[in-house]
């Protein structure tokens, strides 16, 4: 088998850190994305010694526009080729509309939104045709339902689902697999910790752990699945809501809603 | 000098009070009931009665102290209210940290663990390395955060703080709910230790208690502010474990290796007897999990920066089973 490599964005922590272990793991290079002062190195540096990979490694701020070109070109540079990407970069938010600055906005929309359509372009444009390709949208189940307080954050996952939802079709036939991941909560960054362990009954049977998430993805995107959702408890609420009738669904999301506010 | 040990009845903290003690240090010994059996008596320890969670005992006990020892923290496997292990483990360190700010301390050593990093892959983790795995175990969780209050802490300067993570601690202490090698060490002797995990060839790191307390008073005179040290001993693999306690004391006793799928299956059942009758499990399937990693450690930051020192294992054992058996 020919040596791949993936491009992991957001993948100093959490998720896209588990992305990283799985990937080095199954003996795929890696070309890591994250911001400054993440503690890349250090990670990029222990997975070479522990994994016997290649890894490199990118600080920069997706956000910028010049950063997107830039992943490109330092890998042409490096004469690597990307086999896979994985647009795992992203900002999530719990928080009431007005209680967050435009410029927080901005931002959210920018990661989430622009920076996965615009390398996933420019990917398609270095990809090798000659051999299968790979790219991983992280979606959210909040793309699927209208939670409270995830107002941006769910529609920005919404755009994610339809954008890969549509490439697939459109490169249906071709040499690359697409595959959109609709996780629930995940335990990942310190907050989310305290906060996710605070859940009780349904709420906590759908929080999983970042490895088994990477896990399983990794898997359905190697096997070209369309769409991965993780965990019994996750696949159970997806289909819970295809069932339901529409009215039925506002009720229970507006009996949510009066628990939140009065909370 | 007057210095305050949090945890003074805990496996590390008692034996770090008669440490400090024997040197000549004022010892305050922090202790939620200084009627405790394992409480230890000497002229230069002074009882303190108080708790992390209670700011104003903090202030009391900490009132001329120069120096904090903050080993306090809920290291069982078990809790019957899962948010014990936060309130001890970040909220009590929060409090150490913000009390000692106002009372004027000058130096703290906060006792970490291990745990922070967990299972690990090929070769022992140093103290740069990642965490690479999630944190489903509530003491490693609320560690890690608390590592984090510290962090934050350090970041603020003026006072001296530095942390210790010591791996999996063995010695000649009393067997406590948290001190896990002394609880299988002493089953084994009685001849109720019956099982080795899977083949038996996973690694964990053991650290002697003598060597972690020592490392304990090196990081306060010689460690850097804001930096972590790992204090640990040799990588073992349960194999080598228990053929050193077996060499060592001299009792033979047949030991099955138990299937990891059988434990987990096991563990899943704990779990939900403990769910359902709020009973103490006997082990949980986050623990099951962890089973299949190795868990190795480096402690040569230590030694080349604060002179900390390993105790062979096979030392350290025969000391651990010579005090197990005269108790």
């Amino acid at each position: 088998m020919i040596d791949q490599t993936a491009i992991i964005t957001g993948a100093s922590e959490g998720l896209g850190k588990s992305f990283a272990i799985e990937l080095a793991s199954r003996q795929i290079n890696l070309v890591l994305v994250s911001l400054p002062a993440t503690g890349l190195p250090e990670l990029a540096s222990f997975i070479r010694k522990n994994f016997e990979v290649k890894v490199n490694y990118l600080e920069i701020d997706l956000t910028l526009a010049e950063s997107y070109p830039a992943i490109f070109n330092y890998l042409s540079d490096e004469q690597i080729t990307a086999h896979l990407l994985i647009n795992n970069a992203g900002l999530g938010n719990w928080s009431w509309f007005e209680d967050l600055n435009i410029g927080f906005y901005k931002k959210q929309i920018e990661l989430n939104v622009i920076t996965p359509v615009l390398l996933t372009r420019l990917f398609l444009a270095q990809a090798d045709v000659s051999a299968t390709s790979y790219i991983l949208n992280v979606g959210s189940l909040g793309g699927l339902f209208v939670v409270p307080k995830k107002q941006v954050y769910g529609a920005t996952k919404s755009f994610i689902r339809y954008f890969t939802k549509c490439l697939q079709l459109e490169l249906h036939g071709s040499n690359v697999k697409i595959s959109l991941l609709s996780p629930g909560g995940i335990n990942t960054k310190p907050e989310l910790l305290v906060m996710n362990n605070k859940l009780k009954g349904i709420s906590k049977a759908t929080i999983m752990e970042p490895g088994h998430v990477a896990r399983i993805a990794v898997d359905g995107l190697l096997k070209g699945k369309k769409e991965i959702i993780p965990g019994v408890v996750n696949r159970m609420l997806v289909l819970l809501n295809s069932l339901l009738p529409a009215g039925v669904k506002e009720i229970i999301i507006r009996q949510r809603l009066a628990t939140i506010i009065k909370s | 000098m007057k210095v305050l040990v949090t945890g003074a009845t805990g496996f590390i903290g008692r034996q770090l009070t008669l440490s400090l003690a024997m040197q000549g240090y004022d010892v305050k010994a922090l202790c939620r009931n200084t009627d405790h059996p394992y409480l230890i008596e000497h002229k230069n320890i002074e009882p303190v009665t108080g708790n992390i969670l209670y700011r104003q005992s903090l202030g009391r006990a900490m009132q001329g102290c120069q120096q904090v020892y903050h080993t306090a923290a809920m290291a069982k496997m078990w809790c019957r209210n899962p948010d014990d292990y936060h309130e001890t483990n970040v909220v009590g360190t929060r409090n150490v940290l913000e009390v000692a700010a106002g009372a004027g301390v000058q130096k703290i050593v906060y006792t970490s663990t291990c745990g922070v990093w967990g299972p690990t892959v090929k070769h022992p983790m140093s103290e740069n390395d990642p965490r690479i795995a999630g944190f489903p175990i509530a003491y490693e969780r609320t560690k890690y955060l608390a590592e984090l209050e510290v962090q934050n802490f350090a970041k603020q300067g003026g006072i001296y703080i530095v942390t210790v993570n010591p791996s999996r601690v063995y010695g000649e202490g009393p067997v406590t709910e948290s001190n896990t090698v002394g609880k299988m060490v002493s089953a084994y002797l009685r001849g109720k230790w019956h099982f080795i995990p899977g083949n038996g060839e996973q690694v964990a790191n053991y650290a002697f208690l003598t060597d972690v307390v020592d490392g304990h008073l090196a990081a306060m005179n010689n460690g850097t502010s804001g930096e972590r040290y790992i204090l640990g001993g040799e990588d073992i693999s349960f194999n080598d474990f228990f053929k050193t306690v077996h060499q060592v004391s001299g009792k033979q006793h047949r030991l099955i290796h138990l299937p990891l799928k059988t434990i987990e299956f096991y563990s899943h059942f704990e779990k939900l007897k403990s769910q359902l009758t709020g009973l103490r499990p006997f082990f949980l399937p986050e623990f099951a999990e962890r089973l299949k990693y190795d868990q190795k450690y480096s402690s040569n930051k230590a030694i080349t920066q604060l002179g900390y020192r390993i105790t062979p294992f096979t030392e350290g054992m025969h000391k651990t089973i010579n005090y197990l058996q005269q108790a």
